[in-house]
């Protein structure tokens, strides 16, 4: 075999482009061999409510601790005191990814810190 | 001109090109979610295809025609490299990978966007070339062969050489790498999913036949750029089996592009063949016409 002609630019070039291939290859090969088949795993955490100017925020963090994607997430954040639902707020999330985390907000007419409790829930979710 | 600058110029075509090629796929959030939805071995499968694929475009229409398989094996890295490079750039401003995604779903996402760059890269460094730029970035390559090349006469560039008279199996490496150019645009999208659930039986036996005719009619009967070198007109018979198998070839890759994307996942199976038969006919324009194209010089 003749030895390829190149330039230094070229092998330059080559070597990076290896270099990225080869960690590319190596990176999913190293995820499959780890990866395991738990189903999504759906954390929600709620934050400090802040006042806005028409209405009350919480800001809420979706974690996904399972090892496949869940799409169509629907988180809902009740306000509830002494046993009674005061007030109810929704969102979804289009897809959360295993491992990832996605952050929204739930907004409510009442102020958050009247209520005794503030109960965050991922409602449900379906596989893509 | 220095050998520098023929490569920069070799390596600005290689980007171009593999943005023209891959630009519908970068803009196309399907092709996003299936960078976080497909199970990392199937997306090593999606580069290790990919990368034959890149083998076979550089060893059969490359730009170098008398490269040895070294050249061909580290022409295809650079351009896989380059490939993901520019997928990485091109979804970081876009704003579709961000510092706070797991690292699967960043690489996910590079890699199924890289896949079709890559083959862009490769196509643009052979084809977008000007034709009197001498640009041939062939390093020591003789001259002769090189003028001649470059001439822009198909027939003086086919001539003599051993690999440029290109073989059966040659015309089918390339007829993939068009079908899957032109198929992967239109492949992950929710609108090949809705076409197959609700199309009659009847239109997609009619689909299939629009396809085989268009197949032929791209060969044979409309002088279409090199079709006379590579596919002269002989009988019926010969222009009916080389329009089946070039449709058979386009079956064959949007079949495999559309499990890539999980569409057969949980399918029946005569979904699976109406979605197959629906994105064959844009697979078949690869194989005939972008055959045609992707060695045109």
């Amino acid at each position: 075999m003749k030895k390829p002609e190149k330039n230094p630019l070229e092998w330059i070039v080559f070597a990076l482009g290896l270099a990225l291939v080869l960690s590319t290859v190596g990176y999913l090969i190293y995820d499959a061999a780890t990866l395991g088949d738990a189903p999504p795993t759906i954390e929600v955490r709620a934050g400090a409510p802040v006042r806005r100017p028409h209405n009350f925020i919480i800001p809420v963090s979706v974690i996904n601790h399972g090892d496949r994607t869940a799409e169509g997430v629907e988180i809902e954040v009740v306000l509830k005191s002494g046993g009674e639902e005061l007030e109810r707020g929704e969102f979804t999330v289009p897809f959360l990814p295993r491992r990832a985390t996605r952050e929204g907000w739930v907004a409510f007419r009442t102020d958050p810190l009247t209520a005794e409790r503030v109960e965050a829930r991922v409602a449900g979710y379906e596989e893509p | 001109m220095s050998p520098t600058v023929q490569s920069l110029q070799e390596y600005a075509r290689g980007i171009a090109g593999g943005l023209l090629f891959s630009l519908p796929l970068l803009y196309t959030m399907e092709v996003w979610w299936a960078g976080f939805t497909t199970h990392p071995l199937r997306l090593l499968g999606y580069v290790l295809v990919t990368f034959t694929l890149l083998l076979g475009y550089n060893f059969y229409a490359g730009l170098r025609h008398d490269a040895s398989f070294a050249e061909v094996a580290i022409d295809s890295v650079e351009e896989m490299g380059l490939g993901l490079l520019i997928a990485a750039i091109m979804l970081l401003l876009l704003g579709r990978v961000t510092s706070d995604m797991p690292v699967s779903e960043i690489v996910g996402k590079i890699v199924i966007e890289a896949m079709t760059v890559a083959i862009g890269v490769s196509v643009g460094t052979a084809q977008l070339g000007g034709a009197d730029d001498g640009g041939s970035g062939e390093g020591g390559g003789d001259g002769a062969s090189d003028a001649g090349r470059r001439g822009g006469k198909k027939a003086q560039t086919r001539a003599g050489k051993g690999r440029d008279e290109i073989n059966f199996g040659g015309q089918v490496v390339i007829a993939i790498c068009g079908a899957v150019l032109f198929a992967a645009n239109v492949a992950p999208t929710e609108e090949i999913v809705m076409l197959g659930a609700e199309i009659s039986s009847w239109k997609i036996t009619g689909l299939a036949g629009a396809s085989i005719a268009l197949a032929a009619l791209i060969l044979f009967y409309s002088d279409f750029v090199g079709a006379r070198e590579l596919c002269p007109t002989g009988s019926f018979s010969g222009i009916l089996i080389g329009a089946t198998i070039t449709y058979a070839i386009a079956l064959v890759s949007s079949a495999l592009i559309l499990w890539f994307f999980g569409r057969f996942d949980g399918t029946a199976m005569i979904t699976c063949v109406a979605q197959t038969v629906v994105l064959g006919l844009a697979a078949t324009l690869g194989a005939s016409a972008g055959r045609l194209i992707l060695q045109s010089r």
